[in-house]
């Protein structure tokens, strides 16, 4: 759940520039200062690092790399093919769910004479594809050269929670490589973006399908994302489960389980429906539908749509074929448990205590040496279980900065319950428990068995501006 | 029950669980039968392996003039046992252990409880070597893991002689662990290092326990621990160099107690207290500057009593002992102790235990009675010590009820290993929705259950609709099939919610599975009380 099954694929370093021939032209160096936020002091960056990857220029004067190579960048300067001279870019769209983002350049001269690079088909397997990048290991840039080993879904890890079509080869992709162009008879089948620790021989990049349903969702010029039908399907091919359905014994239907509390889709399938076939795709019933030659886990049939479109799903209900239609949104209630960009982590913090919301991007930075089953149990599994006891952001006192106020209190890592008798559903809700009541001391109880901590009301608010002061937080809130 | 948040100093004092190597043992076999292997090689070889490797070492030239005398109070056990195993309930399998025992009276041997439960044959042997004789387990008390043993075989107290408990523990007198090694009684030099309360093998007692440091290998086999002419304790766990020895003044309450029949089990504190070094919550809860105590956060709903404390009461005196802002008093033996102990010093289960506490702005008197450390009485239950693995088999699909044991057959490190929600129910209470949990833990494949193979850990809810708390439920839910089939559903969250079987084929799915899995029996399942 929180391990990285891969590792992204930029790479630390600087690299430089010289000859080459026909696409390579096109294929542009990507040298990216970027700061991360610091999840467990939100206030705070990490050191500025320095980190390179690769794109290409694609028709209408864009360069197209991977969202990890430009996540939070500070500065993103592209080096063409030959050319000693950076030139400053700045990210036009991003996608972090298909980990891919545009770029333009301010300075049109970056373009002149090249001719950008067009996009393929989705490659078979077992034909050879060359990638394009600048890996770690030198200067120049690199080709490598392998076969389809097979196309599946993967986790993209740069979100972490979403699985989209991907195809492995053998063609040695590298850090560095991210965002580099696969080629195939001169034309872009993919964009090499990560490879998995101890699976040797196996680089992962994205492929057309995915591609081509980006460029298509920024052409109204904001960017959605994939959108999620928000049903687990399983495979459905125990006898008895068939024939209770009164469904025949064959290869086709996959069993809807259960589904994620999405009214659009809440309002068309239930859990016992049969998808017999998503748009053109007919599912099997261990859940995969053929797609251009592959077999692969159906939620790609569901992934074909834009946020917006509708879906016609053929559904086995009540012993008969239904014909319903699915409405396809982009779906963000999962969003505490992928990684997070663009918006600065929020916090609130009050006599040198520190709140933020629950994340999965907090809980990388406890690590798993220190686990904490509560703060697990209501991350993963509460909203689950049970709905109603589920907070919408559940908050955690993530430190305290110690003052002679607040340094008796030794809670730190811990969810909270109340505060001053006040539930915390949200991080607004602690604004305002501390902002309000008028006892002589703030109560904070904390999950899951009440522990129980005070402040002096008054000698709390005296050193809050101290404390702010002393640990250098620009504000006491981000909310 | 003691509590703190998790940067909290006290968590400190809550010993992890630890394990003697023969223990980890048992863990190894588990990745060896995840390999395909149905048994790791014969413990009791590999256990009189080692007896003889470590009997060659020179460490038992440190035999010296302090070992006089003990000869005739230490003796040898052989334990066999039927060890039986969660991962596959229907099946046992036989393992001997060695342990030491200390004479502490007329025909009776003191030991540790551990790894007596499902014994089939116990043997003492005196003087390192000679003939082995029949024994027999008087007592034996679980939680707090202890036994005392005795053997009819008159030849075998020839030249024993007991020795005393000691009263009291000085920290700066020699100690030394005791064990009879290959025909010798090796002796090793031991340090003091510091008193804890905890109980590693179940989670609700806690008691004094003394940590020492030493050379010794594979200790925790109830080794006598000796100052000068006494037992100062028995050593009950290692952990590198570090031994935890049951302390004697302890032992020598609590066996005097049972001689005295007022000894009916361990109790234990059964609210939640927090350390409250934060002086402003003490000051917010009114209590006057001068004074101090811990915080009662949790007090359980126990059914048929009223509850005696409240959240909110602050405990200042417990059983007339003061108490700090840690939660520690000073105990006239050990020092500062955490409170808990005053759980099992010198009271047991059922007896009162004078508590002053602060509530609403004033004192308060009130008398606590200790509730028996139960095995059963947690959402999940402790260590079965004794009993076999309960288990259905339902055409290959293995439901077995949610207890440490299993979670515990995910090796040592199974609080990380162990499925996380299962192993998450141990944070929950029983309630009356879910008194205990159900799980299917595995599905042996068989063409009815086709489908569901790869199916394992999943929660078990409901069968047709009935809830399924312990494997008891299960037969009146089955009764209740619809249409010939059964559905079974899980809880919700990230796995599988729903499975359906043939109703009719069951019977004889379940009795094709037993044939081809080589498994005697369909279920084990023990009343529910």
């Amino acid at each position: 759940m929180l391990k990285k099954a891969f590792s992204l694929l930029a790479f630390l370093g600087s690299a430089a520039l010289l000859f080459g021939a026909e696409p390579e032209r096109c294929v542009v160096q990507i040298i990216t200062s970027s700061q991360q936020p610091m999840w467990d002091a939100p206030w705070r960056f990490d050191a500025v690092r320095r980190s390179g990857g690769t794109g290409f220029v694609i028709k209408g004067r864009k360069i197209m790399t991977n969202a990890h190579v430009v996540s939070w960048a500070k500065q993103i300067l592209v080096r063409r093919y030959q050319d000693p001279r950076p030139y400053v870019a700045r990210v036009l769209f991003v996608g972090h769910d298909c980990d891919l983002a545009l770029l333009e350049v301010e300075n049109d001269a970056f373009f002149e004479g090249l001719e950008p690079l067009e996009f393929g088909p989705l490659p078979k397997v077992r034909s050879t594809v060359v990638t394009y990048g600048y890996p770690a290991g030198g200067e120049q840039i690199s080709y490598t050269r392998g076969v389809v080993s097979r196309i599946e879904l993967q986790v993209y890890v740069h979100i972490g929670n979403r699985s989209l079509l991907a195809v492995q080869t053998d063609a040695a992709i590298n850090p560095g490589n991210s965002g580099g162009p696969v080629l195939q008879d001169d034309v872009v089948v993919g964009v090499a973006f990560q490879n998995m620790p101890g699976l040797e021989n196996a680089g992962f990049f994205i492929p057309p399908p995915v591609i081509q349903h980006f460029l298509k969702d920024v052409e109204d010029g904001r960017y959605d994302g994939f959108p999620t039908a928000g049903i687990r399907i399983v495979a459905l091919q125990n006898p008895a489960y068939r024939r209770r359905l009164k469904l025949e014994d064959d290869r086709t239907g996959a069993r809807v389980d259960s589904l994620l509390p999405i009214p659009s889709t809440e309002q068309v399938l239930r859990p016992e429906d049969v998808l017999l076939q998503v748009g053109t795709y007919p599912i099997g019933s261990d859940g995969t539908v053929m797609f251009e030659g592959n077999r692969v886990f159906g939620s790609v049939a569901f992934q074909t749509a834009q946020h917006g479109e509708t879906l016609s799903l053929k559904v086995w209900r009540d012993g008969q074929t239904t014909e319903v239609s699915l409405p396809m949104f982009v779906y963000d209630g999962d969003r505490l448990l992928g990684s997070q960009y663009d918006v600065l982590p929020r916090y609130f913090v009050h006599a040198g205590l520190v709140f933020t919301p629950l994340s999965q991007e907090y809980l990388r930075t406890i690590g798993r040496d220190a686990p904490n089953a509560e703060i697990l149990y209501e991350l993963y599994y509460r909203r689950h279980e049970s709905p109603k006891t589920a907070r919408p952001e559940p908050v955690v006192l993530v430190s305290v900065l110690p003052h002679p106020v607040n340094a008796n209190l030794k809670a730190g890592r811990a969810l909270v319950d109340r505060i001053n008798g006040v539930r915390i559903e949200k991080l607004a809700d602690v604004v305002r428990a501390f902002e309000s009541g008028t006892n002589t001391h703030h109560l904070i109880e904390f999950l899951p068995n009440r522990a129980l901590e005070a402040l002096d009301r008054p000698t709390a608010l005296a050193a809050h501006a101290e404390i702010l002061k002393t640990y250098g937080l620009p504000s006491d809130r981000r909310l | 029950m003691s509590t703190s948040l998790p940067m909290n100093p006290v968590a400190a004092d809550v010993s992890p669980l630890t394990l003697p190597v023969r223990k980890i043992r048992a863990d190894s076999r588990r990745l060896l039968r995840f390999r395909g292997s149905r048994r790791g090689a014969s413990w009791g070889i590999l256990t009189l392996g080692l007896a003889l490797l470590f009997g060659l070492t020179p460490a038992l030239a440190a035999a010296n003039g302090a070992a006089r005398g003990w000869e005739r109070a230490v003796v040898s056990l052989e334990i066999t046992r039927n060890q039986a195993d969660f991962l596959q309930p229907w099946s046992t399998h036989p393992q001997s252990a060695a342990k030491a025992g200390i004479v502490v009276g007329p025909r009776e041997i003191l030991t540790t409880a551990f790894a007596l439960d499902n014994r089939t044959l116990v043997r003492v042997q005196h003087g390192g070597r000679g003939s082995w004789a029949d024994a027999e387990v008087v007592w034996v008390d679980y939680p707090a893991n202890l036994a005392l043993l005795t053997s009819t075989n008159a030849a075998f107290w020839t030249g024993l002689k007991p020795v005393a408990l000691a009263r009291t523990i000085s920290r700066d007198r020699a100690i030394q662990v005791l064990r009879w090694r290959a025909g010798n009684l090796e002796v090793r030099k031991a340090e003091f290092n510091r008193f804890s309360v905890s109980n590693p093998s179940i989670t609700d007692a806690a008691h004094v326990v003394l940590e020492i440091n030493s050379e010794i290998d594979g200790a925790g086999w109830a080794e006598p621990v000796v100052s000068g002419k006494q037992v100062i304790g028995v050593v009950f766990a290692q952990t590198g160099n570090l031994c935890q020895v049951l302390p004697a003044p302890f032992l020598r309450s609590l066996l005097e107690a049972r001689r005295e029949g007022t000894f009916k089990g361990l109790g234990y504190f059964d609210f939640t207290w927090q350390p409250s070094e934060n002086s402003e919550t003490l000051r917010a809860l009114k209590l006057p500057p001068e004074r101090d105590g811990v915080v009662v956060i949790d007090v359980p709903k126990r059914p048929a009593t009223t509850p005696v404390l409240q959240p909110r009461d602050i405990l200042l005196e417990v059983d007339g002992f003061d108490v700090d802002v840690r939660g520690d008093y000073l105990d006239p033996i050990y020092g500062h102790l955490m409170l808990e102990n005053l759980s099992t010093r010198n009271k047991w289960a059922g007896q009162p235990v004078a508590l002053k506490i602060w509530r609403e702005g004033r004192e308060l008197d009130v008398v606590y009675t200790l509730p028996k450390v139960e095995v059963a009485r947690r959402l999940v239950p402790e260590s079965a010590h004794g009993t076999p693995p309960e288990y259905l088999i339902l055409g290959g699909l293995i439901l077995q009820p949610l207890t440490r044991n299993y979670l515990e057959s995910w090796g040592q490190d199974w609080e990380r290993r162990a499925p996380f929600r299962l192993a998450y129910f141990r944070n929950e209470e029983p309630s009356p929705e879910r008194p205990s949990v159900v799980v299917l833990s595995q599905v042996l494949p068989d063409v009815f259950n086709l489908g569901y193979q790869d199916l394992r850990s999943l929660v078990l809810e409901r069968i047709n609709g009935r809830k399924v708390s312990g494997l008891n439920d299960v037969a009146p839910a089955l009764a209740q099939a619809a249409d010939g089939f059964h559905t079974f559903e899980f809880l919700k969250g990230e796995s599988l919610q729903r499975l359906v079987l043939d109703a009719r084929q069951l019977d004889a799915a379940t009795q094709r599975v037993l044939q081809r899995y080589g498994i005697e029996e369909p279920a084990l399942i023990r009343p529910s009380p």
